[in-house]
């Protein structure tokens, strides 16, 4: 909903307002739900596995119900319950096998955190141990053990995803487009390689936890730290056939999801113990560790892209292949596929395109969405392979995305066609490569170089990503009039910190055309009180909530138009109205104050017209389809945010040790609703991309139990490592049904920080690595063509190169 | 258990406490202060971070025995009648807060660093910091909220339009 | 969450020595608490009794004097030790390797005492001590006894403690002031972690000695170095004694690598 405005007609859109929830989070007053507590209330604790993969024999509780103050223990045998987002396969807690280590097998709720820890601890498993199917690229194997053998009996969304019984495939994506075999055929060079990247995790600062309280006739309360109210809510009734007015969600302030709360999480197990437990409510709060292998972590990818390039360095086809490794449950894993199947190529056009995508089962901990949504992961691979593209037939691999970057009027791999509205990528990469004085050495840096013994490098990597949902996406939002004339404003998006309630505040009142203080985000998501809203993911927010935002002003005020039509006796063509009244155009004087009309106008002789003013705005996403999917043909995307880095490293050649100097990112935004709350984002994201790229990253000892489940050995990115300048740009290419423009940038600003990195790494010292996370031995063994170290998060074969013709020297 | 009497926040507290409890755990469900946040409970996350005597320290690798007798600062404690702190200002400015987890352990830290040093380099800003983790700001917002507040705002970035 | 255990606080020497005599087997003391507490806190350790050193008159003390050195008591924090302008002055490796440990929040609590009796073999402080010929008193109800560092670490978390006694000061002679020196540590990232390789080079009265965390299974003192032999022989000679495995943070043979590229650059710099 773009009106060609002027950013100086504008009042708040475009302006770095301050945050809505900034004095309860700075003073201590914002409630998370590990606050929270309630009178009766149990604490939980679960019992979990030692093994990658066993058969559960028998589970001795006795020693554990016997224990004073246990009020309920509860083991998978009670448990047949089935839950998933698009396939149904995880268990509350594991029945007959355990599928990873790490897995509860049982769980307690007792008086005290204490008294529940002593009772899982008194809890004995019978285990049999069986083989585990640990990599991914194992688990293809014919006789790879089964992680599912149950897999052709479960449910699952049909229209867009394919599981295979009878193997550890849970989703296979296609498309085809053009004729690749053509495209081959025609090209001067082909390139083959492979490229991983290991399971991560998230690390919320506020691990998952949820207090549930199982009332009597069936009603369930849930408090969550979670990101999507009505999606568990929905999730939760399907599992228990429960009719969805029975449950009730409630999210206060949450400490970080990064995709890792989306879907549904611990609400289930505190739901089956509260129940046992006579309906007291039940608090289970994950651990740090527990986190790392009890909750969902980001899928692991191997990626293997065979390109085929024309004379004039124009891609003619790509055959890309994705394996991604869900872990034991594919539940929300398998649109992870789906979405980076028709996103496979990052920002670029490639006119005959073939693409498998796998979601592959195996014994570890299970992967989910992730900021970014496995962009993260498969653009390492493009942007890797781009690089390396360019340097094999001689060109400059800035020239080399330039010419093969979409544009308007290029066709994605689905079909749809760019317009001068879709945003540009050409000007995100020419921008952030402007910014680092990308291909030369400046006089400073050279100065630098000689004072260090260190080699500088610069790398750029472009990325692109559309919001991944189902084709009906819908949000609502309600605007409640107070009597005062101000507003509280309701909707079920919730705000994990990213800040999309002050944009959302920002729209409201530049719409109303109130002052911004009249204008109030309510802030607990409530399913009873709030309208719907999907789910808090894929950097939709903002796009489809502000556009029901401004519907939702628009109908408040034709409402009090009405009211004030009738009241002052003119027709409603010849109103206007200001933050405080509405009045007659002609005769300003002439008004009917917003306030004296917010519950209901009382005439003179104190009759009543009106009633309270309420305006409500929905908005669902307009002409997306399902994809074909034999070919992925159709329109997946809301809008496509296209964005890119320029990183500047220096390097030790002798020892690997790097560090970063500087990154520019640059996204198109569509318009900017709030530049320092994009401007957040950019850097967080980035900054949490720099983690992956560098240092975290799963690592499994040779059965499959977890080695780094803690900050000891997870490390993520301390304050002394951001780089030494960062800086951040937006293009604004104004999306046309996006609110004021503006179009989601969440995610973007994770993605491609790793290839950035990695090209940037390379130019400066020579080194070629293709998989993450890039740690300074890594660079090390690359240098010295040392076999990568063995264990799980490096564990890559070498991609092969191969060409038709010669390839010409790299002169680079 | 045993009995200890802290003040936290300049207040006095008499309270019989099981020998094994954390100050962490102390402070939040005992006394209800629940501002001061728990990301680890193993000292590596920093959200747990408050003033004991004087110095910052992770609760969560404090006993509430040991504190018997000491005088103990939150972040509940740092909003006066007047509104809020410089340095929660300063934070509130430059849009150093996104989930809020680790906030009140930060704002802790800071304010560490600004008793020691009235003008911190981007430099000590990061080193004071350093035991803080935040997944969600990247840092710089925070760093620029010091700088700010310390007269150094020429220092901070913005979003630049192409 | 921790498990459970009794807490005591003696205030004197001789009541911990009493305390610790009673607990034998059950008794764990409190220094900072930055190692014990998560221990406890994973079930890696369960004392019955933990005793709380800190509450001894003068165990955080630190002070200089000419004739004893710095004598730390074992409650000295890692930050009493940068803020004592006598261990910055005279000791200055003492305070580059302080510098590396942990983040301030930890280095607020946690003890110099603490960091060498949990013995890992990264324990930041312990080169220092090493290179700087520090001892340890150590006092018990069979008297008090004094052990150089050079001969107190016995394995991956082992000391000569024995049961019943405890770490009561650390001593280093008025002898190594004035060492000059570096403690390079490699991390995984550039904030606080644990160390992959921490090597210290010192030199004193134109000896020079290495100080190596991370590389074998205690902390490694290599001394007895000349300039004269060069920085060959020197590598040669660390890399002899030290025994650097495979693990999650880095390879053995990186480990390796590194020790020696370090112990070259240190070499260069350290005049």
């Amino acid at each position: 909903m773009f009106d060609d405005l002027k950013p100086e007609a504008l009042r708040y859109v475009g302006k770095s307002e301050k945050k809505v929830d900034d004095t309860e989070k700075l003073t201590g007053e914002a409630v998370y739900v590990s606050d929270m507590k309630f009178p009766g209330m149990l604490y939980a604790q679960v019992k979990k596995s030692p093994h990658a993969r066993a058969r559960i024999r028998n589970i001795d509780s006795g020693k554990a119900q016997a224990i004073p103050g246990v009020r309920a223990v509860i083991t998978g045998e009670e448990l047949a319950y089935r839950l998933g987002l698009y396939v149904v396969d995880k268990y509350i807690l594991a029945r007959g096998e355990v599928r990873h280590y790490g897995e509860a097998v049982a769980a307690v709720a007792a008086d005290t955190p204490e008294i529940a820890r002593a009772a899982v601890e008194a809890i004995t498993v019978d285990y049999e141990e069986l083989p585990p199917v640990l990599h991914h690229m194992d688990a293809l194997k014919p006789d790879a053990p089964l992680v599912h053998p149950d897999l052709g009996s479960y449910s699952y969304v049909a229209a867009a995803f394919t599981p295979k019984p009878g193997s550890n495939i849970a989703n296979h994506t296609k498309l085809r487009k053009g004729d690749v075999d053509k495209g081959f055929a025609e090209s001067a060079w082909i390139i083959e390689r492979e490229y991983s990247c290991p399971s991560v995790q998230h690390v919320p600062m506020e691990t998952h936890v949820a207090i549930v309280k199982w009332s009597s006739g069936d009603k369930v309360s849930i408090w969550t730290s979670a990101q999507s109210p009505f999606t568990v809510r929905n999730l939760f009734c399907h599992a228990f056939s429960l009719p969805h007015n029975n449950v009730r969600v409630i999210i206060p302030y949450v400490g970080g999801g990064f995709g890792g709360k989306a879907g549904i999480g611990v609400e289930p197990l505190c739901a089956v113990l509260s129940r046992k437990a006579g309906g007291r409510p039940v608090k289970f709060q994950a651990s740090r560790e527990e986190e790392f292998s009890l909750l969902p972590c980001r899928s692991a990818l191997t990626y293997r892209i065979r390109t085929g390039i024309s004379s004039e360095g124009k891609i003619l086809a790509q055959h890309m292949t994705m394996y991604w490794d869900s872990g034991a449950y594919a539940d929300y894993a398998v649109n992870v596929t789906r979405a980076s199947g028709y996103s496979a190529s990052g920002p670029y056009e490639i006119p005959n395109a073939w693409i498998d995508a796998y979601t592959i089962y195996t014994n570890k901990p299970f992967g989910t969405a992730y900021r970014g949504f496995g962009h993260v992961e498969f653009h390492w691979a493009i942007e890797r392979h781009m690089e390396l593209l360019a340097l094999a037939i001689g060109m400059d691999p800035l020239e080399f995305r330039r010419k093969n970057a979409l544009r308007p009027g290029s066709r994605t791999l689905t079909g749809e066609e760019l317009t001068e509205h879709s945003g540009s990528v050409l000007k995100c990469i020419d921008t952030v490569a402007a910014a680092i004085s990308y291909g030369k050495i400046t006089k400073e840096e050279a100065g630098r170089e000689k004072r260090t013994g260190w080699k500088i490098g610069k790398g750029i990597a472009a990325l692109q990503k559309a919001p991944a949902m189902p084709p009906f996406t819908a949000t609502a939002v309600i605007i409640k009039m107070n009597e005062d004339g101000s507003v509280t404003v309701n909707l079920a998006l919730t705000d994990l910190g990213q800040g999309t309630y002050t944009s959302i505040r920002q729209i409201v009142a530049e719409r109303l055309g109130f002052v911004l203080e009249k204008v109030k985000i309510s802030f607990d998501c409530d399913t009873e009180k709030d309208p719907y809203d999907w789910q808090t993911v894929a950097s939709k927010g903002l796009f489809l909530s502000g556009n029901a935002a401004i519907i939702a002003a628009e109908d408040l005020l034709k409402k009090a138009y009405a009211v004030a039509a009738e009241v002052l006796h003119v027709g409603l063509r010849d109103l206007g109205h200001d933050g405080d009244k509405v009045f007659l155009r002609h005769h300003p004087a002439r008004s009917i104050s917003f306030s004296s009309m917010a519950v209901g106008y009382m005439m003179p002789n104190g009759n009543g017209i009106g009633g309270p003013l309420i305006g409500v705005g929905k908005y669902i996403a307009q002409g997306l389809t399902n994809l074909n999917k034999e070919t992925g043909e159709g329109h997946p995307a809301l809008n496509w945010t296209f964005g890119a880095h320029g990183m500047v490293v220096e390097a030790n050649l002798e020892t690997g040790e790097y560090r970063v100097l500087r990154i520019a990112s640059a996204f198109d935004v569509g318009k900017a609703v709030n530049p320092e709350l994009v401007r957040g984002q950019a850097i967080g994201g980035m900054m949490q991309g720099l983690g992956t790229a560098m240092c975290e990253g799963y690592i499994y000892d040779k059965e499959g139990r977890l080695l780094n489940p803690s900050f000891t050995d997870n490390k993520i990115p301390t304050a002394k490592d951001l780089p030494l300048e960062v800086e951040c740009f937006v293009v604004e290419t104004a999306q046309i049904d996006g609110p004021y423009g503006a179009r989601g940038v969440g995610e973007h600003s994770m993605i491609s920080v790793a290839a950035a990195l990695g090209n940037a790494l390379r130019k400066a010292t020579g080194a070629e690595i293709l998989h993450m996370p890039i740690r300074f031995e890594d660079v090390w063994r690359a240098l010295r063509n040392k076999k990568p170290i063995d264990n799980w998060i490096t564990k890559s074969p070498l991609g092969s190169c191969r060409s038709v013709k010669d390839i010409p020297s790299v002169a680079d | 258990m045993m009995k200890i009497k802290v003040t936290v926040n300049g207040l006095e507290y008499e309270r019989d406490v099981a020998e094994h409890r954390t100050l962490l755990h102390f402070i939040r469900d005992d006394l209800g202060l629940s501002g001061t946040k728990e990301g680890c409970g193993m000292g590596e996350c920093g959200a747990c971070t408050v003033f004991l005597n004087g110095k910052v320290v992770n609760a969560c690798l404090v006993l509430a025995a040991e504190a018997d007798g000491a005088s103990i600062e939150t972040i509940e404690g740092q909003a006066g009648s007047f509104g809020l702190s410089d340095i929660q200002k300063a934070f509130e400015k430059n849009h150093a807060v996104q989930c809020g987890f680790c906030t009140p352990g930060m704002v802790m830290s800071v304010k560490e660093l600004l008793r020691h040093n009235g003008k911190p380099t981007p430099e000590a800003i990061k080193e004071a910091i350093e035991g803080n983790f935040c997944r969600c700001t990247g840092y710089t917002q925070i760093i620029e909220a010091v700088l700010d507040l310390t007269g150094q705002g020429d220092l901070k970035g913005e979003l630049k339009h192409v | 969450m921790l498990y459970e255990f009794r807490y005591r606080a003696p205030k004197t020497a001789s009541e911990m020595i009493r305390l610790l005599d009673d607990h034998r087997d059950d008794g764990k003391i409190l220094a900072g608490g930055t190692d014990l507490l998560p221990n406890i806190r994973d079930g890696n350790i369960r004392p019955a009794v933990v005793i709380d050193a800190k509450k001894i008159q003068s165990a955080d003390s630190i002070a200089w004097s000419a004739s004893e050195g710095l004598v730390m008591g074992n409650a000295v924090t890692i930050n009493d030790v940068l803020r004592c302008r006598e261990a910055r002055e005279l000791f200055p490796v003492l305070c580059d390797c302080a510098r590396q440990l942990a983040s301030h929040q930890i280095r607020n609590r946690a003890t110099v005492a603490g960091n060498v009796v949990n013995a890992s073999p990264c324990a930041d402080m312990a080169p220092a001590l090493l290179c700087l010929d520090a001892f340890a008193v150590l006092e018990s109800a069979s008297g008090t006894r004094q052990v150089p560092f050079s001969e107190f670490f016995t394995g991956v978390k082992h000391t000569v403690l024995k049961a019943g006694e405890f770490l009561e000061k650390i001593i280093i002679p008025a002898s190594a002031a004035g060492a000059r020196g570096y403690y390079l540590k490699l991390k995984r990232i550039a904030g606080h972690d644990l160390g992959i390789i921490g090597v210290l080079m010192v030199r004193r009265n134109n000896g020079i000695r290495f100080g190596v965390s991370s590389a074998a299974p205690t902390p490694v003192l290599v001394d007895g170095m000349l300039d004269k032999d060069g920085v060959d022989a020197a590598i040669v000679k660390v890399l002899a004694a030290i025994k650097p495995i495979d693990d999650i943070r880095a390879s053995g043979e990186y480990r390796a690598f590194m020790a020696s590229t370090y112990i070259r650059r240190l070499w260069q710099e350290i005049k």
